[in-house]
């Protein structure tokens, strides 16, 4: 078992980790830093986390994937709130990442995956936003309402419906 | 059970799942979903649905990427264990860290070693990672260089090496080489200058038979009239006895003439001689005479002879 590897401190362990969750970190970090070399700088960043901080990591709160993701995603969304990133890459507009987009498409994961297009048609464009938003941009609600210029309720409903759409594709 | 799908229904569990909630709230709702298995099981719902959107958004790094992630992580744990052995075990402090919504974690941070201080409420440990990676990774790369620059040294020395010993040895073959195209230069030319006697017509061959003395003995001239020049070319002589030397002859109008002495290679047939010009002769003759030759033949010692 890799966690039981990991927990046992067993540093081949981090190899199969690598080989079994980069390719979805790294899309989601791509996703939102937007540069290849800053992505690659913060999944290196979470991979030393994760090693460091396994011990953290609680089997029954939830998946060993929902932790990395979260790891990888909250040190992304660090990066690109800091000072130095914000001035660098202010006027890049939170949806324009085709790069990251075109690469994500006809990239897999795991056998039960659901293609990204499948899941955005599913999606519609307000839904998708606002889960965008909140997933890869480091957004609160509040944040995402004023942004939108939303009432916060329109946001959690929306929010909320996104997620149930992508539960019933997933279940 | 009414009132937990009411608590389903708020979208609290949404806002977990997305990582909007504040440490309070989360920690309520892992609460509650431990003591409600309809919470609980909505909630790995919701979790996994998010989990497949963000694992539709893969994209596969490189191989070349995959080499250096791999290798920056371990440089990093490598520079933690050997240069903080005493250091706090990092995991509590994360343990502290990891469940709170991102919007606790300090929001301005650039990702280097200047942050460790500033960050005093438990960050430090983590954060020096990247600066510590970096100094781990150029003292190896330090490293890696010098060992490589020395092995080019050494490989460069022995290449340097070897190429003397084999120019030296070049050297010698040319050497070697020169000389006997000479040596086989000139006993061509010698060959040479043998076959265009033979061959011109001005030179007539003279066949000198062995007398009774030596019935097997037998050797030629070849006598240009024009010229006057002599060549002759032994094919079989007896021995020799110590310090004597066969002396040729020519003979005009009954008069010996001192024609020279063979050589020894020439007396043993390994090749043809020069002998002294004659001005006109109508027989050639040879006797065994004391070495350098005397100025009339010894006619008991006469071997071959014959006319032209």
């Amino acid at each position: 078992m890799l966690v039981q590897r990991l927990r046992d401190r067993d540093e081949g362990a981090m190899t199969i980790f690598y080989d079994k969750y980069a390719a979805a970190l790294y899309g989601v970090i791509l996703r939102i830093v937007k540069k290849e070399e800053t992505a690659e700088d913060v999944l290196q960043e979470a991979m030393v986390k994760i090693w460091h901080s396994f011990a953290s990591y609680d089997a029954s709160k939830g998946r060993l994937f929902t932790w990395v993701m979260n790891v990888s995603r909250n040190l992304a969304i660090d990066k690109i709130r800091s000072k130095q990133y914000r001035v660098g890459s202010r006027t890049q507009p939170l949806e324009d990442s085709s790069a990251a987009m075109r690469l994500a498409a006809d990239t897999t994961f795991r056998p039960e995956h659901i293609g990204l297009q499948e899941m955005t048609r599913q999606l519609n464009p307000d839904q998708r936003q606002i889960v965008d938003l909140l997933y890869f941009g480091g957004f609160t609600q509040s944040e995402v309402a004023e942004e939108l210029n939303l009432p916060l309720g329109t946001v959690k409903t929306r929010a909320r419906a996104a997620i149930k759409v992508l539960s019933k594709l997933v279940r | 059970m009414m009132d937990m799908q009411q608590y389903i229904e708020s979208g609290i569990l949404e806002e977990y799942a997305l990582g909007v909630l504040s440490a309070d709230e989360r920690a309520g709702v892992e609460r509650v979903a431990q003591q409600e298995p309809a919470v609980a099981r909505e909630l790995v719902a919701i979790t996994n649905a998010l989990n497949s959107y963000a694992a539709a958004h893969a994209v596969a790094p490189s191989s070349a990427m995959r080499e250096r992630v791999l290798q920056a992580w371990e440089d990093s744990i490598r520079e933690t264990d050997t240069t903080s052995p005493t250091a706090p075990p990092a995991a509590p402090v994360m343990a502290a860290q990891a469940p709170t919504p991102r919007m606790a974690v300090a929001p301005a941070e650039p990702a280097t070693a200047t942050a460790v201080s500033a960050d005093a409420e438990g960050g430090a440990v983590i954060r020096q990672m990247p600066a510590a990676a970096s100094a781990g990774r150029t003292r190896w790369l330090v490293a890696a260089s010098i060992a490589l620059l020395l092995i080019s040294g050494l490989g460069n020395y022995l290449l340097y090496n070897r190429l003397r010993q084999t120019e030296s040895s070049l050297e010698l073959a040319q050497a070697e080489q020169s000389r006997y195209a000479a040596t086989q230069q000139a006993a061509l030319n010698e060959r040479d200058q043998q076959l265009a006697i033979l061959r011109n017509q001005a030179f007539r061959s003279v066949e000198l038979k062995g007398t009774p003395k030596a019935p097997e003995a037998l050797a030629r001239v070849y006598y240009n009239a024009t010229t006057k020049a002599v060549y002759v070319d032994v094919r079989n002589l007896p021995e020799l006895p110590e310090g004597k030397q066969y002396q040729l002859w020519a003979l005009d109008n009954g008069q010996p003439v001192d024609a020279g002495m063979l050589d020894t290679a020439t007396a043993t047939g390994d090749s043809i001689q020069q002998m002294k010009n004659i001005a006109s002769a109508q027989a050639f003759a040879m006797t065994v005479e004391d070495i350098g030759g005397k100025p009339a033949p010894t006619m008991s010692t006469l071997t071959v002879i014959g006319n032209i």
